[in-house]
């Protein structure tokens, strides 16, 4: 029997193709990939949600609304460890009350267990095989792992291109054939392909480039339509950006990241959210390695990142590293962003030309 | 009493201290320990804290650093827990995780030295364990720690079951009743919640707070009306509303600015809640009481009105 389930996930940065790959090879349903997200996304879904709940919520919210109107007919929403665990919850309560009809899968009622994972995956596609979706997953977990790895370059270089847009032509055709891949085969390579063009595509990059460190929550700071494109923005100045924080590292290396704990042990003895640890040992990270600035991205009304400032402020005294601030909301306009990295941008070059 | 020290120990009149008053006390005095207390909020406290903490920090957290502020250089250790969770899907809001160290790094030029104790059942300690590993750490001998606890937590439930036996009672009183929901550090806050609560009882009404209930049965109720809640604290709040809509006349949700569960939380039950008059009340920084004065008149105008009690 063919499974007609015609399922959904928020839009979130580019992680949909994964999501995309896992339900249509995995687990043999249809997924319906909404438009991307735009001032619509986020207006709908604010004039839905609480006023003081993060802008993530309000995005989702919008998001799953597009996805309804492109046809799904089960949203999909992931449980979390801070606010975002209660999401599902209440997004369905605003989508039922104003009348929508779909099913609901949220994985915060399965959290906690690999049966309860288990439990989710039966509801979504009853005749699942769970070693094929074994395999599946497997490749599912490579592409995001190619994602990050080649989001992180493109950022590193794409500032620096002779051709103006180069860099940006090869990982846009990257993305479109994640986002069509069938198989594991299209993934590796779509992969090696863009490998191969952004290594041969001709830089102007000083020898020592200016380069600031991006750090904050787990929504905003990845997804460039959340952020207004912070980093291609500071890309497009001249400078190289970093990005530690993806879904690869934060997800897939684990063990790598429950002991970087100890790094830190000195700024904050315990773990004080989600991301914070990785956040504070990042910043300190930059510093240490000489970077030219820090960007500490959030929503508003984010609780983990707003009670990790004081932390960041003082690795930003002691290593004596300018770090800009940014909180969005539904109305960060794209104007006062400009203006203000222009104004970072200024400082860290004329700090850089004092210094050295 | 094991010996008397010449230790003193800073008790921040906020957040969880309108909670664990009884058994800190109780433990610190069991051990021989000296406390402070910083004392009710003012508005000086607040405004203190204020300008102290992130402009986007909630009203309670800022309330909090400025009783933190007025116990700096008073004592040799403020005391500030570090509390995750109590099990699964029995969590903190992540402020109360990293209030300790968020705290340490605010004061970090103040020299003022802070201690904590770590709850965090999901990776293996509890409240018992975190007392030990407190008191041990500032040299008291196991024994002695363990016997401190334990007639500390005798005493704090002793109180809370005499606390709660009181609160049920006042369902059965005669006129009109409101259930106040809210965190007990914004409703016990003379500076915040006091007024509501106050307010209140100048229009005849007798305020009843839903945080004061049997927290056990009370987590438990809560998913009839919210099942994928996971924060104790609005666990037992919602829970309580759970048991106790019937009996009263009225729900106040009421919140200090912006609190994060509270914000989806209380949203939600906004629209579960059906057929009792509810209001959802977040309070700010502001002074004076007008404003809320204001609102509670029409909202208790609004239920009098309902029950014909009003021509």
């Amino acid at each position: 029997m063919i499974n007609t389930r015609k399922i959904a996930f928020p839009r979130y940065a580019e992680y949909n193709c994964a999501m995309k790959y896992l339900a249509e090879q995995g687990l043999n349903v249809s997924y319906i990939l909404q438009p991307a997200l735009t001032r619509r996304t986020e207006e709908l879904g604010a004039k839905y949600s609480p006023d003081f709940v993060c802008t993530p919520f309000k995005t989702c919210l919008g998001s799953m609304i597009e996805a309804l109107e492109a046809g799904a007919d089960t949203l999909i929403m992931s449980h979390g460890l801070c606010r975002l665990g209660y999401y599902g919850e209440l997004q369905e309560q605003i989508l039922r009350d104003l009348g929508y009809e779909f099913e609901f899968i949220n994985l915060a009622e399965y959290s906690g267990s690999k049966k309860g994972w288990l439990k989710a995956l039966k509801r979504i596609s009853p005749k699942v095989n769970p070693a094929k979706l074994a395999v599946n997953f497997g490749e599912t977990v490579k592409m995001v792992e190619h994602l990050d790895e080649v989001t992180a370059e493109y950022y590193e270089d794409c500032g620096f291109d002779e051709t103006p847009g180069a860099h940006k032509r090869a990982y846009r055709k990257f993305l479109s054939a994640l986002y069509t891949a069938g198989s594991r085969g299209d993934v590796e390579t779509a992969y090696r392909q863009v490998k191969a063009e952004f290594q041969q595509i001709p830089l102007k990059k000083p020898r020592r480039p200016l380069r600031v460190g991006i750090v904050g929550e787990f929504y905003t700071a990845m997804d460039a339509f959340s952020n207004l494109e912070v980093e291609q923005k500071l890309a497009d100045m001249g400078v190289e950006v970093h990005r530690w924080m993806n879904v690869t590292h934060q997800f897939f290396q684990r063990n790598a990241f429950k002991n970087l704990q100890v790094k830190v042990k000195d700024l904050c003895t315990y773990e004080m959210g989600p991301t914070s640890t990785a956040n504070i040992w990042y910043a300190r990270e930059c510093a240490e390695r000489g970077f030219d600035g820090l960007i500490h991205i959030k929503s508003a009304n984010c609780t983990p990142e707003i009670d990790i400032m004081p932390v960041l402020q003082r690795i930003s005294g002691e290593y004596k590293i300018p770090t800009l601030y940014l909180t969005y909301d539904s109305q960060t306009s794209d104007v006062g962003l400009m203006t203000r990295l222009e104004a970072f941008y200024d400082m860290i070059q004329r700090k850089r030309r004092t210094v050295s | 009493m094991e010996k008397t020290s010449e230790l003193v120990i800073g008790l921040p009149h906020a957040l969880l201290y309108h909670r664990y008053a009884k058994l800190w006390h109780g433990f610190f005095s069991g051990l021989g320990i000296r406390t402070v207390d910083s004392g009710p909020t003012s508005r000086k406290v607040l405004e203190d804290g204020a300008s102290l903490a992130v402009d986007e920090a909630c009203l309670s957290l800022k309330v909090f650093l400025g009783h933190v502020s007025e116990l700096v250089g008073s004592c040799d250790y403020i005391l500030v827990p570090r509390i995750s969770n109590f099990g699964r899907h029995r969590n903190m809001c992540v402020r109360f995780e990293a209030l300790y160290d968020l705290t340490r790094n605010v004061f970090r030029e103040s020299g003022q030295k802070f201690l904590a104790y770590n709850i965090d059942v999901l990776e293996g300690q509890g409240e018992e364990a975190a007392f030990l590993e407190l008191g041990c750490g500032l040299g008291y001998s196991k024994k002695g720690v363990k016997k401190a606890y334990a007639s500390a937590k005798k005493g704090e439930q002793e109180l809370w079951k005499a606390a709660v036996r009181k609160n049920e009672a006042l369902y059965r009183t005669d006129g009109l009743k409101i259930l106040v929901a809210a965190h007990s550090y914004v409703i016990k806050d003379s500076y915040i919640g006091k007024p509501v609560t106050d307010g209140l009882k100048k229009l005849g009404v007798t305020p009843i707070r839903a945080d004061v209930v049997n927290r056990e049965a009370a987590v438990k109720r809560s998913t009839e009306l919210s099942p994928t809640c996971k924060w104790e604290l609005n666990r037992e709040i919602v829970g309580s509303i759970a048991a106790h809509a019937d009996a009263v006349d009225g729900i106040i949700l009421l919140s200090a600015f912006p609190c994060g569960p509270d914000a989806m939380v209380n949203d939600l039950l906004a629209r579960k809640i059906k057929g009792i008059p509810l209001l959802n009340l977040v309070l700010d920084s502001q002074t004076g009481t007008a404003g809320i004065e204001t609102r509670l008149e029409s909202f208790v105008d609004i239920i009098r009105l309902k029950k014909g009690m009003l021509t």
